[in-house]
């Protein structure tokens, strides 16, 4: 929360509720994702709990007495779905990953740092990846365990990681 | 004993009558032939002025509309076309066409969040950010600029009463009560039905009317958290005009 920048919008009373011109609903969508995203960003939330969702401070703003309610919120999140930003874990849509990058592009980036850092080859365990001290500077430092394991998977698929269990613990050989 | 009046007399009469008449158009020649040597010189001066202080017209917004006054009392509009005299001394011609284009561009570039409609303040601040400080427009120019551009159709408006002035670039004309709510919200910021009808003297009815094809066209946002429920303008907001 420290120096997140609210957009205008945020501010404007009548952007916590949706609007009935469809076209301007459509406007105001992009701007409910736009902001979810980059709030998502900016606070490293990587999931999202429907029923808790209503408390998120992007979903209030008690500077000018407004909230979204639960249903707008709801049209909100499924837009997000719609887009690829936010994958259900579950078919009864309780909670959701919030992809504020594709897991293709944290895979991207995680493979890029591995080659900057001669790592090819080698085998790094996942928390080395998104906790160690190696990745502090990496965009990738404190990703959400889930969304990682995602980025790794995507990148196994297209051959660029081996992903080793062992047991307690997992961790991955770039190749 | 008293003569009476001989065809000598009508005769003399008549003549007079029409030295009187020769005369009285021989002054009117004069006069006239005055008045256009006067208007003639007139219209010199005005060009020596014009060619003289070209650059002030053209960086100087103040003395821009004082120049387009006083052009305009003696029946000369240096924006009527592009080609003659005042158009390739001056260029002023251009500087309006240019300045429309910019206009145009703005509210394209802005209307996905303002529905079209940009107070005149958005629109200073915006183009004048993009000038050198010693070309800066005021919001007489655009305002020509905008007339300039009605030769294209009706699709650009600049509304101006007191204080209060916006663009719209909305589809399809707006009524006198599409406007005045405009022009309301531009004081206000966000207006509710009931408080509009009182402050204007209309039903609800017809301010609910208005206010629902405003936002049909997408320049008003509703706000149902409010009670009762109010009527915002994305483009009055100040936030939103200060967004890029």
């Amino acid at each position: 929360m420290t120096d997140f920048e609210w957009p205008w919008q945020y501010n404007f009373p009548p952007f916590f509720t949706l609007q009935p011109n469809s076209d301007v609903r459509k406007i105001q969508l992009d701007a409910w994702c736009a902001l979810v995203l980059s709030w998502g960003k900016s606070n490293n939330v990587s999931q999202i709990d429907v029923t808790e969702a209503s408390s998120l401070p992007v979903f209030r703003n008690s500077a000018i007495s407004r909230a979204l309610p639960a249903d707008a919120i709801a049209v909100v999140l499924e837009e997000l779905a719609k887009r690829g930003n936010l994958e259900w874990t579950d078919k009864s849509k309780r909670r959701g990953y919030l992809f504020w990058r594709s897991p293709t592009e944290w895979g991207q980036q995680i493979y890029t740092w591995a080659q900057s850092t001669s790592r090819i080859n080698t085998v790094s365990t996942l928390y080395e990846i998104n906790q160690g001290d190696e990745t502090a500077s990496e965009e990738f430092h404190g990703l959400d365990i889930d969304v990682l394991m995602k980025a790794l998977k995507a990148l196994e698929a297209s051959g660029k990681v081996e992903i080793m269990d062992f047991g307690d613990n997992q961790g991955v050989k770039f190749l | 004993m008293r003569r009476r009046a001989g065809v000598g007399a009508i005769q003399r009469q008549k003549i007079q009558q029409d030295k009187f008449k020769e005369k009285g158009s021989e002054i009117q020649e004069n006069q006239l032939e005055q008045m256009t040597l006067q208007m003639e010189k007139f219209r010199e001066n005005l060009e020596d002025f014009a060619a003289k202080h070209k650059n002030e017209i053209k960086k100087n917004p103040q003395f821009r509309k004082q120049f387009q006054e006083m052009c305009a009392s003696i029946g000369v509009d240096p924006l009527a076309s592009g080609k003659g005299f005042w158009c390739e001394m001056l260029g002023v011609g251009d500087f309006y066409y240019e300045l429309g284009v910019q206009i145009v561009e703005l509210c394209v570039a802005t209307s996905h969040r303002n529905g079209g409609v940009l107070s005149m303040d958005e629109v200073l601040r915006k183009l004048n950010q993009r000038r050198r400080q010693d070309n800066q427009i005021s919001a007489d120019d655009v305002i020509r600029a905008v007339k300039k551009l009605r030769v294209l159709g009706s699709g650009m408006e600049v509304v101006a009463s007191g204080s209060s002035q916006f663009i719209y670039s909305i589809p399809g004309e707006l009524s006198m009560d599409h406007t005045t709510l405009l022009q309301q919200a531009e004081k206000a910021g966000h207006l509710t039905v009931a408080s509009t009808a009182s402050s204007l003297g209309w039903t609800n009815e017809r301010v609910g009317r208005t206010l629902d094809h405003l936002l049909r066209v997408g320049v008003a946002w509703r706000d149902d958290q409010d009670r009762p429920a109010s009527y915002w303008f994305p483009a009055f907001f100040q936030q939103c005009a200060v967004a890029e």
